[in-house]
């Protein structure tokens, strides 16, 4: 404990010195995440829409799939994707391994489940009149779409706070398939884990520090457009 | 407008689960023509409209747009772009009167346009005062309004009304009976569900009954429509 509070002091002075190696692996987390995140958003609005819209074979299935999917250990995806693009994996040929790229396959496979679960009851709440209103007023079935994501925007985007609170925190995926390369590979959460078991405690606060205040704002966010901030009465 | 003549409907049936609510029940449609739709509750005049809407598939039903008789499925396009339906509690998307309106002219070319359209429309359904005022903030009366107005921007050969003036107080029945009245007069077809038929006894040219999964014919001031079963002989498309 007598070290906790030099090290914190000194978390702080880097935080607000600058440091570059630190702000680096700031600016690689929100990087990677970032795009996972912009990747998987459209697909899963569009897999969202069509499990609470579409009548189809197999659709209760995959929605049990998709929450199934939702408390899947990040490590676990991690172990698929690396043996997916390890040297004698299927997708080898590639040569992803430990690459940024890599960490988003990864982020947006544990994000898909998030976005897919939560943009299915944001669809479900959704007034059925207003996409008969739509159709019937002449939108076509993709301005009728458009329409009805604009009525229920503020659970999409609760959706696509919580899938990149999800990912940006996570450590296990990020380990495995992007190695934690300095420079590359290197984000908050496996600088974190990697500096901790250096004793290198100042550092691994400043970014736990990043991480827990990205949290707290999220979770303004989400309260905000969740609406969990009104009163009762 | 959208060019449309006649519009026949034949075999339809439709049942939620082993409940029947149609049977093989038939209807024509004109432009121009008012039907009263009459029923108890659950006698099935909302699953009807629906289904003339393309909005709901029946179990069986045959649809003759003028280009031979077709399945509901290949001719719902067709009904979905001939019809609208208004639903009993109509759905105000968020934001202004004018942006509800203005979601109907997704056809008219040019924001001047557009915008003139759409103050028309409010002018038309009596609605100029509230062009900026929340859609959803609105009495049940002023959105029926805006339903109908949006429906007018459309200019659709057919409109589908469920209960228009249900829970309105006769002030508002009154002004929505008043355009009501003033679609008839733009050659448009109106096919409206109530169980308050006095309403609309100086409108309707045909009263049809849904009673027991079939429809009747009960009086008609000018009676043109057909509601006999139209024969299954026909080609089907």
């Amino acid at each position: 404990m007598d070290s906790l509070y030099p090290a914190t002091r000194e978390a702080f002075a880097l935080l607000m010195s600058g440091d570059p190696d630190l702000w680096e692996i700031v600016g690689i987390s929100f990087q990677v995440s970032g795009t996972a995140i912009l990747i998987s958003a459209p697909v899963a609005l569009l897999i969202a829409f069509s499990l609470a819209y579409f009548n189809f074979p197999g659709r209760r299935a995959l929605i049990s799939l998709f929450n199934t999917l939702l408390s899947f250990p990040a490590v676990v995806v991690g172990l698929i994707i690396y043996i997916l693009l390890s040297n004698q994996g299927p997708l080898g040929n590639f040569r992803l391994l430990f690459t940024q790229s890599a960490m988003i396959i990864a982020q947006c496979v544990l994000c898909l489940p998030i976005l897919i679960a939560m943009g299915h009851a944001a669809f479900q709440s959704a007034d059925q009149r207003a996409w008969e209103t739509a159709r019937t007023l002449g939108k076509s079935p993709f301005g009728a779409f458009s329409l009805i994501v604009l009525e229920i925007r503020f659970g999409l985007l609760a959706a696509l706070f919580s899938g990149f609170g999800r990912i940006i925190a996570e450590v296990g995926a990020s380990m495995m398939v992007g190695g934690n390369i300095l420079h590359h590979t290197r984000n908050i959460p496996t600088a974190i884990a990697l500096e901790t078991s250096k004793g290198n405690f100042s550092q691994g606060i400043a970014l736990g520090i990043v991480l827990v205040v990205l949290a707290f704002v999220l979770n303004l966010l989400l309260q905000h457009f969740q609406g969990r901030g009104k009163l009762a009465l | 407008m959208i060019s449309s003549g006649p519009v026949s409907f034949s075999a339809i049936s439709h049942s939620f689960g082993s409940r029947k609510i149609l049977d093989n029940l038939s209807i024509d449609l004109e432009p121009g023509k008012v039907v009263l739709l009459s029923g108890e509750n659950g006698s099935g005049k909302t699953t009807l409209l629906r289904i003339l809407a393309g909005l709901l598939k029946p179990d069986t039903g045959y649809v003759d747009t003028g280009s031979g008789l077709l399945s509901w499925r290949k001719s719902r396009a067709k009904l979905i772009s001939n019809f609208i339906y208004l639903h009993q509690t109509p759905y105000m998307f968020e934001g202004s009167v004018y942006r509800n309106l203005s979601i109907a002219t997704s056809c008219v070319r040019g924001y001047e346009n557009r915008k003139n359209r759409v103050l028309d429309a409010m002018e038309w359904a009596m609605l100029g005062g509230h062009r900026f005022a929340e859609a959803k903030t609105l009495s049940g009366g002023q959105q029926q309004r805006v339903s109908l107005a949006r429906a007018w921007l459309r200019q659709p050969p057919y409109i589908l009304l469920d209960e228009p003036t249900a829970n309105m107080d006769s002030k508002s029945a009154r002004r929505t009976l008043q355009l009501l009245e003033k679609l008839k007069h733009t050659n448009i077809g109106l096919i409206i569900s109530s169980h308050i038929q006095h309403q609309f006894d100086s409108l309707a040219d045909d009263h049809l009954e849904l009673k027991d999964f079939q429809l009747s014919f009960l009086n008609a001031r000018q009676f043109s429509g057909n509601v006999t079963p139209i024969s299954r002989d026909r080609e089907i498309v």
